[in-house]
Formats: C-alpha cells, structure tokens, sequence
C-alpha cells in the first residue's frame, strides 16, 4: 500500500495565513504552554476542550485549568444556551483536534466522536486547533479521499474548517466571527506520532 | 432580550410589470452604488483567482464533471439514497415543491416542533418553504446574516450567494433597530455582532434546523453544506432534527468530484480558494456522540428538473450556483436581483426559473429578455454552461407559443419572405432609407409613436442604412 503523503508544515501555517487565521509549530513538550498563552492573549475566560486523551498527554488541559481558565470537556452537560455564550460567558474558546490537516489551503477537517462534537469550534468565540504534524496532507482531495475511503465506517460529519467565521453579507466587506469563530489559530505538534 | 418576531409574511408577492420593475431599479440611484460595489469586489476576488490558482485551467475539469453528473442522474441519485439510507439518513422523494413542503410541514407538526432554524437554501426559496411552515404556525427565522436581513425586510434575495448585496449598511441598520427596538451604531462589525447575539437565541431554541445542499456524493450518501458564517453547522448540528433540501441535479459520483467542485465553487462564488466552513454529513448523530442530530431527512426535489434531461435546456442542470453569471451580467448589475421578481435572478435565473415551471409563468417567460446576449455569463461560467445560448433557445421556446409574440412573429416572417426575393430587398432598402428622414437622428421625428416610442427611448436609429459595417 503506497504511504499516504504528508503535507508541509510551512505551507500549511502560511495558508492559514491568508485565511486571516495564524499558526504555530511546536515540539510536543512546549504545545500546552503555547495553548496557554493564546488562550490568554484572546482573552477567554473558558476552554471548551475535546475530550482526546492525547491532548491530556500533552498536558493541555491541566496547563489551562492552572492559568486560572475554566475548563469544560467535551462532551459537557451543560445546556447549548450555556455552552453557545446566552448564560455562559460569550469568550469562550473551542479546542479541537482535527482528523487531518490541508496544507495548500490551511483546512482543518474535525471529526465527531465520543471526545469530539460536531459544534465545539462554532459554539465557541475563538478556535484553536492542536494538530499532529504527521496528519497534513498535501491537498484537499488527498484528505477527502482518506476519510471517506480509509475502509473503516464514514463519519456521520465532518467539518472542513478554513480560518474564522466571516461574512460579506453587507456591502460585500469581509467581517469576522458572524456565527462562529472570531479567531483562529492552529498548534502543529512535530515531534509526536 | 426579548426574542425577534416572525414576520407574518416571509416574501412578498411580485408587485407591478418586469418594466416597472426594472425601470424602477435603474431609478435607484443607491441600488446603482450598492450593485457597483459588489461587482466590483466580485471581480477583484475572481482576477485574483485567476492569476494564484489557475481557475481557468480547473473550469475545465468541472464542465466535464458537471456533465458527466448529469448524465448519469438515475444511477447517482439511487446510489446517492441507497448509502444515505444506509448511513441512517431518511430520504423523501419530492416531485414537486407542494410535495417536499407537505412532507416538511407534517414532520413538524408530528415532532411538535415550534422553532425552525435555517441556513441559506435557494431550494426551500423555490418552493416557499417559509410560507408554507409559517402558514401552519411554525416561526421559521433565517440565519445567514443576509437571509435574515431580507426576512426581516420582506424581501426575495438579490444575489444566489450574497442575497442582500442590493441593501447597505445603514439600510440593514434600520432593520436592525425595527426589530430589536434599540438604537444601533452605524458600525458593519456591530451590526454583525448584533445578529450574532439575536441569532444566537434561536440557534439553542430551535426544534428542527433546515439546510439547502450544495452537493451530495452519491458514494457514501454525504451531503454537503458550504457557508462561511457557521451558521449552517450550528443549524445542522444542535437541534434535534435536521431537514435537508436538495434539488436533484446536485448530485456528484465521488469524492474525486467532490474535491474538486468544493475547490471551484468557493473561487467562482466568491473569488477565494476555499469557503470557511464545508460540512460534510453521512446521516445523524451516532451512539456516543455529543452532538448533532437525532434525524437527519433528506429531501430530494424534482421540481421540473428530470424532464429537462435531453432536452436542448439540459446543460442548464449542470449549475453549481455559484451566481458568478450575476456579476458578470450587464442586466443584473443594472437593476439587482429584485427586479426579476425571481428565488433565482441574473442569467441563470432567467434562464431555469421559465424551464422550472415549464414556461407556464407569465411573469417568468419574460425573464429570458432580461437579457443583452452579450456572453459575458457563459464566461464567468465555472462549468461553461453556454447561459446565452440557452437564453435564446427559451426565447424561441416563449415566442412559439400562440398566445405569446404574435404580431412580432408575423413581422419577422414578413420581413424574411421580402428579403428572399431581390426586388422587394431593394424596395425595403429604399423605404427604410425614406424612413430615416422621417424618423431617426436625422429626421423630422427623433422618437417613434406609440408602442415604438419605448425602443426608441433607450437606443439610438442608424444614421444611414444599410448600416456601415
């Protein structure tokens, strides 16, 4: 079977660049500190976090919880009017862990699951998705094909997420964070998986 | 917060003539600066798309694949049910528009649902889907912000892709402020902010969220919902059911395909090379999953699309709707989309709302003279449907039915029957010469009487005939 190509890290952060989203590279042991740090630069007051377990082996949601930041896991039994920012607090961010990357447009594709919802990034103000190197691939076909032909049951969603929510609604100017993300930046973990 | 009201009618009736109501639109001088600067935002994005992403080199490709889709309709659309069905996915064959809204409405009313959230569909506009629910006492809201905008005006959507293109800040401001009865800054971003707060109530209250589909792959049963707001993910994944409407041509074979459309679309709708959000769903929420719809229907249109199939209108099937032929179009940079009292407007619009209704609408067979012929949409085409060509063929279509240009067709054949015969050539020559002295920019009359004098107002006679080459 031919090795599925993995997509360039530079080009993918230089993508979500032009999507008016940022990204960073990250060795494993320095991404929960570099969550924190955006998280604080946003300015949220909660983090609505994936339940992946390899996320708590990279220490993200206790370097969260220790910076003062109120962590909320996936799924939570708290009600959509909390979760969507009516009786919770509207600064909310989303972080995600994508089932693959596009490096020629910065997408990120997420997946739902026992951990992952289909909403956590567009319930949330700001979006910060923590990806493993290893899952960028060149284009969008490569990705399309190797989740919806991997052998294994389709997923019943998933999400292809190209930088914050926008709108061209009035008079055709740009404006960000209509329904979802007002801002986004990616974490790529290189020395994992 | 109080929560927004429903307004009692979601669109109006067409009100007036197509010439009242073009003429009209060109009178509006702020419908002129507000269609100017979309189109001309529209083109910067689709030059630069041109120039970083070869968008010429992949129209190609998509034409084929447009093509091909068609061609095989039966065979995709069952597969497209069988795998959809298998993924836990209700599918509902609607023949009509009256058929899908029937099945809707009594979903509804059987789940007890009370609040519709939808995203952008020009499906559910084509059928009146609102009025329909509405009329049953459901309170439907849109929630793509230039939907909303329009409901709360009162209005059908300008543009396929930027349905309030036609409005500006301050007029979307007043909406804004008659709705939520406090005053608002003039501010897009506020503005932007304040629909984000109002539409957030909804999305957490609503029973039943409805989307349109861009396109649906036949080989896993996946449908496809393409937006940039979020909206559309917030109204197929958090309430309980979700209702997904689709006209039948908007189906692909495979994810080859796929890739390649979901590449195209968002750089001939909007001139970027990839929309913020493309949502991919294969069925309702499954065993374990926090999120998303216990129901998931898909509702497959008909509508007058299958029996265009071999038919000299079938290219037309293979549209996108991406509204590129909109901007490209002279008329609809004109007079907007509001004039032609259509869901679709501009080229394509003139071109399927007639074929749709099987050129039985008064008002729709005047569509396809909404048009200068000049190519310019057959251009801007990602899929390279010849929009012109197919506007002349339902001209000839409306003009050969006997209650429709009568006095014009017996002109023409007149005229034909003179000019195959040398004599009677040179004696209309001379005559029309004769004519030019009478009524032209040299004659005694520079306007024609009665029913000519419309012709003569917006262009100008040749000074001499036979005109120069």
């Amino acid at each position: 079977m031919a090795t599925t190509p993995v997509g360039d890290v530079d080009t993918f952060i230089a993508a979500l660049g032009r999507r008016r989203a940022s990204g960073e590279a990250c060795p494993a042991r320095e991404v929960a500190n570099a969550a924190v740090t955006q998280i604080r630069a946003w300015g949220s007051s909660r983090a609505l976090v994936a339940a992946d377990p390899w996320l708590d082996e990279l220490g993200v949601p206790a370097a969260i919880t220790e910076a003062g930041i109120e962590v909320i896991r996936w799924p939570s039994d708290r009600t959509v009017r909390d979760l969507i920012g009516l009786d919770g607090p509207a600064d909310t961010c989303g972080v995600t862990v994508p089932v693959l990357g596009v490096a020629q447009r910065g997408t990120v594709l997420l997946a739902p699951g026992p951990g992952h919802g289909r909403t956590i990034d567009v319930l949330s103000r700001f979006h910060l998705p923590i990806i493993p190197s290893g899952r960028i691939r060149p284009t969008l076909e490569a990705a399309l094909i190797e989740t919806f032909r991997s052998g294994g049951p389709t997923p019943s969603a998933v999400s292809l997420v190209s930088g914050p929510s926008r709108s061209s609604d009035i008079e055709k100017i740009t404006t960000y964070g209509a329904h979802g993300a007002l801002a986004e930046h990616a974490i790529v973990v290189t020395s994992t998986e | 917060m109080s929560e927004p009201a429903a307004p009692n009618v979601a669109y109006p009736e067409i009100t007036g003539t197509l010439r009242e109501r073009t003429a009209a639109a060109v009178a509006d001088t702020e419908l002129g600066g507000n269609l100017s600067r979309a189109s001309a935002s529209f083109h910067a994005g689709r030059q630069r798309m041109k120039d970083e992403q070869g968008f010429d080199g992949m129209r190609d490709r998509a034409s084929a694949i447009r093509r091909s889709n068609i061609a095989k309709l039966p065979e995709l659309i069952a597969r497209l049910e069988e795998n959809a069905r298998a993924a836990g996915t209700t599918v509902v064959r609607a023949s009509d528009g009256a058929e899908a809204c029937r099945y809707i409405g009594e979903l509804a009313a059987a789940r007890g649902a009370k609040v519709i959230a939808k995203s952008k569909s020009m499906a559910t506009e084509e059928i009146k889907l609102n009025e329909h629910l509405q009329d049953q006492g459901l309170k439907v809201i849109e929630t793509d912000l230039g939907e909303w905008i329009l409901q709360l005006a009162g209005q059908h959507p300008s543009h396929i892709i930027a349905p309030a293109v036609h409005l500006n800040k301050s007029q979307v401001r007043e909406l804004f402020e008659a709705e939520s009865g406090r005053p608002l800054p003039l501010d897009r971003e506020a503005l932007v902010a304040h629909a984000r707060l109002r539409l957030r109530e909804q999305f957490a209250a609503a029973d039943i969220g409805i989307s349109g589909v861009n396109m649906a792959v036949a080989e896993t049963g996946t449908i496809c919902v393409v937006e940039n707001e979020g909206n559309g993910r917030l109204v197929t994944g958090l309430p309980r059911i979700h209702v997904a409407v689709m006209g039948i041509e908007r189906v692909v074979e495979n994810w080859e395909e796929a890739a390649h459309l979901l590449q195209v679309l968002p750089m001939a709708a909007i001139g970027d090379d990839a929309a913020t959000y493309v949502n991919l769903i294969t069925g309702p929420r499954r065993e374990g999953e926090g999120d998303g719809p216990e129901e998931l229907h898909l509702v497959i249109l008909d509508g007058g699309r299958s029996v265009l199939r071999g038919t000299e209108f079938e290219e037309a099937l293979a549209c996108i709707r991406c509204g590129a032929c909109l901007y490209a179009c002279p008329m609809w940079r004109s007079v907007g989309g509001q004039a032609y009292g259509s869901p679709y407007s501009g080229p394509i619009g003139a071109v399927i709302t007639p074929l749709l209704e099987g050129f039985n609408g008064k008002t729709s067979n005047e569509l396809p003279f909404m048009s200068s012929l000049c190519g310019g949409c057959h251009e801007a085409c990602p899929v390279g449907i010849p929009l012109h060509d197919l506007l002349v063929k339902a001209r000839a279509v409306i003009n050969a039915k006997p209650e429709q240009g009568a006095t014009e067709r017996r002109m023409f054949h007149l005229w034909a029957t003179a000019w195959r015969n040398p004599v009677l050539y040179r004696l209309s020559v001379r005559a029309a010469r004769l004519g030019m002295r009478v009524l032209g920019p040299r004659g005694w009359a520079k306007r024609a009487p009665g029913p000519g004098r419309h012709w003569t107002d917006e262009r100008d006679l040749m000074t001499q005939w036979p005109p120069r080459p």
